[in-house]
């Protein structure tokens, strides 16, 4: 794994009173301990990989509470898991990152929400929207709706966020119904405190074994029970929810003096809205405001009593709503209709904009438009103005491959490969190898989803005269892509090209293990290879390659696209994840320097004078150690290629010079640390020469 | 007493990998030692591989005791116009904040690193891509209140810490961070392994920002023949290197006829011939490959110490291409014009590992650099002479027009360079430039014509395709190499 959780494990065993300071995601977890839950799972992802890994850190204290930890499959997996607080009061939760998260998982969500449940259910969605998502940019709140689940989204501290855990599962025991807790990027990453209460074990766990099973036709998702089961969403489960929102006061009321306009905002967005009213002179630094705001930190079911009483009176309101569409806006017009309240106007995308992140800086744009107010923020336009004239555009700097990443030489492969064949179409997948559309590869015509590269290479690769290529990861092979890609493909005799990034990890969430991971922490089982899994479906035509080795890699390319066998064609490229082998390198060599041992460093580097400029190397390549330098000859203007520390000596560069036939001008250099006896005396034979 | 009115707001723009969490825990924990409330946040996502991230924090600038009870309401997001202090921990980084707007020049005070680390889209440019850093600078001084910037990395380098200790150091020294210096060491000690190293980059960096130590000078710029005279002068000691003084006074015969042109124009044209005539054969690689001073700068590259030998292995893949060069002129143009035909140039290149350091890789280098007598009968040397002269010719020719398509003329030869595949492809840009709009130009205007010249020759740079030339010379040509059979 990434990131060692030692320390964070020992925040989730305080007690009462004491004080935790931590992010967000970990006060989430501790809250899910003090609420007696008895088992939890989860699928990786930021921005909520952190729920698993400390929690796959924390298993002496998880088995003292008899809490159950799984490492689901997928986040189908993990949704469905949550069944087993369909027939009996235990509590569980699942984390997992969303609306991509969610789209996998709303089958299982679908099925839960309808059997509904006795014990506590709750799934911990990282709401990834805004500035530093990776995915699709669309929103949580309509599976809430489809599905009739209940949607938290607390003010972003950490009290308020602890406190909707613990009332999430109560509200879900009283209204039998499952709860989504959506936590915004910033808030999974917030660094706050709060006070600990101790953490309860469940009545029922694994250290409390459940004695009999309970059967319940009317909890299987099979007419006529599914009938039943909606009509009891409508007619006892909501109500039961709503009645103890109200009673818990789960949203908040901030009174103001400027009795006569009013804003309704997501908990998640109070923080924004405090700020910029601070910001208008509208309001202090400890939330004291002038203008009434409405917080709802439960985003779904909206509360239409709560709404129409805040409105009463009010000439105007604002809905502060991020993402779209405007399900909240929509919402309280109607209830305002159906309440005949008439006076009231409502405002909210007409304000601010339909999608995108509510930052600081677009919330104040919008209230200070809504508080006719907007000479506030000139000075915010002229300054970005003044800055866009000094500066013009600055360079992008979007994510990229690691230095000696594994996936690039494979990339770098396919553009050697391509010169021969000519362009052939490429369907990704989701992994750090979605990076290679980025410049310098460009490489990968569509995404689809995690896994899916394979299914969403089944028509398309038909519609060609020469072959297509597919590219899955590991992590996405097991989360689905074995299933729907690859026995498909052999299932239906299609002939595709498929390579499998092998680099051992779920390494862009922060290189969590796999089934296929080369070695594994106790509480796996062993190696699950893919080469076996493959065999098991019957693909005829597998090649393992060693992706540092670009020449050989691009030959086994040039092969797949035109050998005479019809079928599916599976290259496996290996090489593990650079992350992991330095983290395990490091202290081994640093241990071999201390005790003296004979250790060589390999640095690549390139001869300045034979380098002509032309940056061709960086063009197959991208690694960040792999830059450029002012050109030290006084008569040439074009700076030259230059490897700066840092360098992994992973081979790419002189692989790369080789495969693509690029330039000289690379070398690779072994330096001799603690050099023995032999090392010294054959330097000394070579120092005549040269 | 009465409350500050709002909280101390600080944004962190770093790259990922570079320790800008720690330096955001830091703060936090050295907060927690003055007992002032706050908060911090980040957007790492994915921007953890290499990309740009923030991390965001405010302190509010009050005791608990003071407080009373009561908590602020921190924000999770900047707002332009209202960051008291900007961390950069490199150059674009602090230019891309500013044109969000959070450089402002009542509140912000500016702290960041003027190195740079270039981005992909900067760096695999056929030319010059990079973002001109004095830009950045200006503007920075511009528009912070106070700007404090130097070269971070190096400082951290030199203090053998990384460079989050130094920017903390800075922002302590800046004077608006609300903790003291002692509250900062302390959250520094606090995080353990590597705290004395940090402890001296944070000295540093807080001295020079508080102006108790000299600010480091930024490096003197590289050193850039503009001048007629020093052109010539490097020219001759290049090309006696290259190949001995009558090449060299082969040169000098040449610029004769540069004497009445512009010195500007002139000083280009010299330039861009003494580096044609030392054009990179595989005499000349092999010759630089095998000097002493290359092996020291190896040595000093990869930061070998004293006793440490190093092994140097060099990537050479000769081929066809390479072989022919060499050849008596009738032999070398055959082969190779039997190889383009056949789609061969690629097709029999022998990759080698070749241990330079080692006594056979060594000789078997060397070898080839004691080719050089025969160097002036080989085919490739008379094609580049003949390539020359007809440069030469159209450059005298457009200096009795204009200057100006002399000195765009004269830069077309900026477009030779490279090896194997690369040196083809530009010189059949060159060509296509040469013929298109030198020789059989669409138009009798100079000025129309030297636009148009350096038009198609920076389009020739934009793309390695030729797709952007093609377009600029009003043309569907591409110069791709043919599709092999398979």
């Amino acid at each position: 794994m990434e990131r060692s959780f030692k320390q964070e494990v020992e925040l989730l065993k305080l007690g009462e009173g004491e004080t935790f300071h931590g992010e967000g995601i970990l006060a989430v977890t501790k809250a899910l301990l003090q609420s007696g839950v008895a088992y939890v799972g989860g699928y990786q992802g930021a921005p909520v990989s952190h729920v698993m890994d400390v929690l796959n850190d924390a298993r002496d204290i998880l088995d003292e509470l008899g809490v159950h930890v799984e490492t689901n499959a997928s986040e189908a997996g993990a949704a469905a898991m949550l069944g087993a607080s369909i027939n009996y009061p235990i509590r569980g939760a699942v984390a997992f990152k969303s609306t991509v998260g969610t789209n996998v998982a709303s089958d299982a969500l679908s099925n839960l929400a309808s059997a509904g449940v006795i014990g506590g259910a709750l799934v911990v969605l990282g709401e990834d929207y805004g500035e530093g998502s990776s995915i699709i940019q669309e929103r949580s709140h309509a599976f809430a709706m489809k599905s009739q689940m209940w949607l938290l989204d607390p003010r972003p501290n950490l009290p308020k966020i602890v406190e909707m855990v613990e009332k999430g599962f109560e509200l879900s025991e009283a209204s039998n119904t499952p709860v989504l807790l959506e936590l915004r990027i910033r808030a999974c990453h917030v660094h706050g405190s709060f006070a600990t209460k101790k953490n309860v074990g469940s009545k029922n766990s694994k250290n409390h074994p459940i004695e009999k099973p309970d059967f319940d036709f009317g909890r299987i998702s099979l007419p006529p029970a599914t009938y039943a089961q909606e009509k009891h969403k409508i007619e006892v489960r909501w109500p039961a929810a709503v009645a103890f929102i109200r009673q818990h006061k789960l949203n908040e009321v901030f009174a103001g003096d400027m009795s006569d306009t009013g804003i309704l905002c997501q908990g998640g967005m109070y923080n924004a809205v405090l700020r910029a009213l601070q910001l208008l002179g509208l309001a202090d630094a400890f939330g004291a405001t002038r203008v009434p705001i409405y917080c709802m930190n439960v985003a779904y079911p909206m509360i239409a009593e709560e709404i129409v009483a805040f409105c009463a009176g009010k000439q105007r309101i604002l809905v502060v709503e991020e993402g779209q569409p405007a399900f909240i806006e929509d919402a309280v017009q109607a209830a305002l209709r159906r309440a005949e309240n008439h006076l009231v106007k409502v405002h909210g995308k007409d304000m601010l904009p339909l999608g995108g992140e509510y930052t600081g800086e677009v919330v104040l744009a919008g209230i200070s438009k809504f508080l006719n107010s907007e000479t506030a923020i000139d000075s915010v336009r002229s300054l970005k103005a003044r800055a866009l004239e000094l500066l013009g555009g600055v360079p992008a700097r979007p994510p990229g491959f690691c230095v000696g990443c594994p996936e690039r030489p494979v990339f770098a492969a396919m553009k050697v490969a391509e010169k021969a064949t000519g362009a052939f179409h490429i369907s990704a997948d989701i992994g750090c190898h979605t990076f290679a559309t980025l410049p310098p590869f460009n490489i990968g015509h569509t995404v689809l989803g995690y896994g899916l590269g394979m299914a969403s290479n089944s028509a398309v690769n038909t519609m060609f005269g020469k072959r297509t290529l597919t590219i899955m990861g590991d992590g996405g092979f097991w989360h689905n892509g074995l299933t729907s890609g690859i026995a498909n493909t052999v299932f239906n005799k299609d002939d595709g090209i498929l390579v499998i990034m092998k680099n051992g990890y779920s390494s862009a969430t922060g290189t969590q293990e796999l089934p296929s991971s080369p070695q594994h922490s106790e509480f796996k089982s062993g190696d699950m290879g893919i080469e076996r899994a493959l065999e098991g479906v019957g693909v005829g035509w597998v090649k393992t390659v060693d992706n540092y080795r670009v020449g050989e890699v691009a030959k086994v390319l040039k092969e797949a696209m035109s050998t005479e066998y019809q079928g599916l064609k599976v290259i496996i490229a290996e090489g593990e994840c650079q992350l992991e082998r330095q983290r395990k390198l490091r202290p081994v060599v640093a241990k071999n320097l201390a005790e003296g041992k004979r250790t060589v460093r390999v640095k690549y580097g390139v001869d300045e004078d034979t380098c002509t400029g032309d940056h061709s190397c960086i063009r197959l390549s991208g690694c960040p150690t792999l830059t450029v330098k002012d050109n030290p000859d006084p008569l040439r203007r074009d700076p030259v290629a230059t490897v700066i520390d840092g360098c992994v000596g992973c081979g790419l560069c002189g692989e790369n010079a080789h495969a693509a036939i690029l330039c000289p001008s690379f070398y690779r250099a072994e330096v001799v640390q603690n050099p023995n006896f032999f090392d010294k005396a054959l330097n000394r034979i070579r120092a005549v020469f040269a | 007493m009465s409350l500050p009115d709002r909280p101390i707001t600080i944004l962190i723009a770093a790259l990922g990998g570079e320790g800008g969490g720690v330096m955001a825990d830091w703060l936090i924990d050295a907060a927690a030692r003055c007992d002032f409330p706050s908060q911090s946040t980040s957007i790492p996502g994915v921007a953890q591989r290499t990309g740009a991230t923030t991390y965001y924090l405010e302190i509010f600038p009050a005791t608990r005791a003071q407080l009373g009870g009561r908590s602020p309401v921190f924000s999770l997001t900047p707002s332009p116009g209202n960051v008291d202090i900007m961390v950069a921990s490199e150059l674009i980084e602090a230019g891309r904040a500013m044109h969000n707007g959070y450089v402002s020049p009542e509140r912000t005070t500016l702290v960041a690193s003027t190195h740079r680390i270039y981005a992909t889209v900067e760096k695999m440019q056929m030319a010059d891509g990079r973002f001109e850093s004095n830009r950045v600078i200006d503007a920075g001084k511009q528009l912070a209140r106070r700007a404090v910037l130097f070269d971070m990395r190096k400082l951290a380098q030199d203090s053998g810490t990384v460079i989050n200790a130094v920017l903390f150091g800075a922002m302590a020294g800046s004077g608006v961070l609300p903790v003291s210096r002692e509250a900062c060491e302390q959250a520094i000690r606090g995080g353990g392994r590597g705290a004395e190293a940090s402890l001296r980059g944070f000295a540093a960096g807080c001295e020079i920002a508080a102006g108790s130590r000299p600010t480091p000078q930024p490096p003197a710029p590289p050193k850039r023949a503009e001048e007629l005279d020093e052109v010539v002068r490097l020219g001759i000691e290049r090309l006696t290197d290259y190949q001995g003084a009558a090449y060299a006074d082969l040169f000098k015969e040449r610029i004769k006829s540069f004497e009445k042109l512009e010195p500007k124009v002139a000083a280009e044209a010299a330039r861009q011939l003494a580096l044609w005539m030392s054009y990179e054969d595989i005499i000349r690689v092999a010759d630089l490959k095998t000097r002493a001073s290359r092996f020291e700068r190896v040595r000093k590259e990869v930061g070998a110490k004293d006793g440490e030998p190093v092994v140097v292995i060099d990537f050479l893949k000769p081929g066809l291409e390479e072989f022919a060069s060499l050849l008596p002129h009738a032999l070398g143009k055959n082969l190779q014009s039997w190889a383009e035909s056949r789609g061969k140039l690629d097709a029999y290149n022998v990759g080698l590992h070749v241990k330079t350091s080692g006594v056979f890789g060594f000789l078997l280098v060397r070898s080839l650099a004691w080719l050089r007598p025969w160097r002036p009968f080989s085919y490739r040397y008379q094609e580049e002479q003949r390539l020359i002269e007809r440069w030469l010719l159209r450059v005298n020719e457009a200096a009795q027009r204009s200057p100006a398509l002399a000195l765009e003329v004269a830069q077309c030869a900026t477009l030779l360079k490279g090896y194997g595949e690369t040196h083809r492809r530009g010189k059949a840009n060159f060509l296509a430039i040469l013929d298109a709009l030198v020789e059989n130009p669409p138009t009798a205007d100079p000025a129309a014509q030297a636009g148009a010249i350096r038009r198609a020759r920076e389009a020739a740079l934009a793309d390695p395709e030729g797709k952007a030339l093609g377009g600029a010379l009003g043309k569907p040509v591409t110069w791709l190499k043919q599709v092999g059979r398979t």
